[in-house]
């Protein structure tokens, strides 16, 4: 009986092999007479998505095998506030336009640069990240709070999941340069400052999966917000705090707005403040060590 | 928190006729809402309905007619509806359980229409 990519003892030889087996002299002398073909390597690199040890003991097998292992080493990226921040990412790969970014499908941002040399355009980083399905962006742990988010204006088309905490209401101009969005979550979002202007805008996504609304002082501002979406609201799950009395009228709002698609509500009455929802279920990301 | 904030406020739910799904999280001095609310809901594709509640460090004061009108309110829902309701209960940050459920949702608990669960405090 023979044994499969998706038999575990496939897959404990393939790492064994990743591990260990490339430093043997027999492995060597293989892969220097004949290459893997293509598909059979991306069947050996598909069994290892979650090893980012192996694959990266890969990466040290041939240059050939780097383009299927980034494909996995990059698809989480997380930038945190001391390791592994933008900045680093930002010396260690100074042509933006030649990083592996656009392998990553899943961003998360929680600090920005904010030394970088006059002139620097760190648009350019951001736009490089062109393919990512999910972004979530959280300045509040790092210096990110004043930080605009035109840059991340349209970044990446294909993002389906959104996700901004401590933001300001700005953000609605992010929701709607996304064509494709469809999970919405505005976590602790500041007060609306009146001295900025607000016009409706021309285009909006259709927002058809999930909408988590936890705004810092009341539903109002961000309920007419969104209301303004030239193509509707058609969310199929809403979870929304409310922290104020009339708070009820604007869930009401939001409710009807929904009706046609909303099949799961979820309502929450606190002290304002207090609440702060738990993040989506998702893969933990992977922190990749170019520092 | 200030209560007679919220006193006769309530979301409106009636028009959301494809709800399948409903959850309520709120603290157990302040369910006038939740009743309210639950009056008005549509619930033709109601499949599940779950109530979290939470209490303050401090004792607050329970609305007795509040807990009595949820009480048959939620009975009705199992007689008409055959929905059976899942009610969540935070202890205080102690551990403490302020409010005891089965006093205050004496025909619900006696009949057995409920699954209370004790989930941990969010804070």
């Amino acid at each position: 009986m023979g044994i499969g990519p998706s038999d575990p003892a496939w897959r404990g030889y393939i790492m064994l092999v990743g591990t260990v087996g490339i430093t043997s002299d027999a492995c060597k002398m293989t892969m220097m007479s004949r290459p893997l073909p293509p598909e059979i390597l991306g069947l050996v690199i598909d069994q290892l998505y979650d090893e980012p040890t192996t694959l990266r003991a890969c990466c040290l097998v041939s240059k050939s095998w780097i383009p299927q292992t980034r494909r996995y080493l990059f698809a989480h990226v997380d930038f945190g506030v001391s390791v592994h921040t933008f900045e680093s990412w930002m010396r260690v790969f100074l042509d933006p336009s030649n990083t592996p970014a656009h392998h990553t499908r899943s961003l998360t941002i929680r600090n920005l640069p904010t030394s970088v040399p006059t002139g620097t355009d760190v648009g350019g980083w951001i736009r490089a990240f062109s393919n990512v399905v999910h972004f979530h962006f959280d300045p509040s742990v790092g210096a990110g709070h004043d930080f605009s988010l035109t840059p991340f204006l349209g970044f990446s088309p294909a993002i389906r999941s959104l996700r901004m905490t401590s933001t300001t209401f700005e953000v609605f101009d992010l929701v709607c340069s996304f064509p494709h969005l469809e999970d919405l979550a505005l976590i602790n979002l500041s007060p609306e400052d009146g001295t900025v202007g607000w016009s409706a805008p021309l285009t909006s996504p259709k927002l058809t999966g999930s909408l988590d609304l936890c705004p810092i002082r009341g539903l109002h501002s961000a309920v007419r917000r969104l209301s303004d979406f030239p193509n509707g609201l058609h969310f199929a799950k809403i979870a929304m705090s409310c922290g104020l009395g009339q708070d009820f009228t604007w869930a009401t709002d939001l409710v009807s707005r929904c009706s046609e698609t909303l099949e799961t509500l979820n309502l929450r009455c606190f002290l304002v403040g207090t609440f702060s929802s738990a993040p989506p279920d998702r893969p933990e990301p992977y922190h990749p060590s170019w520092t | 928190m200030d209560v007679a904030t919220f006193r006769g406020r309530f979301p409106d739910l009636s028009k959301a006729a494809k709800l399948k799904d409903l959850m309520f999280l709120s603290r157990a001095c302040n369910i006038h809402w939740i009743v309210a609310a639950l009056k008005n809901v549509e619930y033709k594709n109601l499949r599940q309905l779950t109530i979290r509640l939470e209490t303050a460090d401090e004792p607050e004061e329970t609305d007795d007619e509040d807990w009595q009108d949820l009480d048959r309110l939620l009975v009705q829902f199992w007689t008409s509806y055959s929905i059976r309701p899942q009610l969540g209960y935070a202890p205080d940050s102690k551990g403490r359980e302020r409010v005891r459920l089965p006093d205050l949702l004496p025909e619900l608990t006696k009949r057995e229409l409920v699954d209370l669960v004790e989930y941990s405090h969010p804070a």
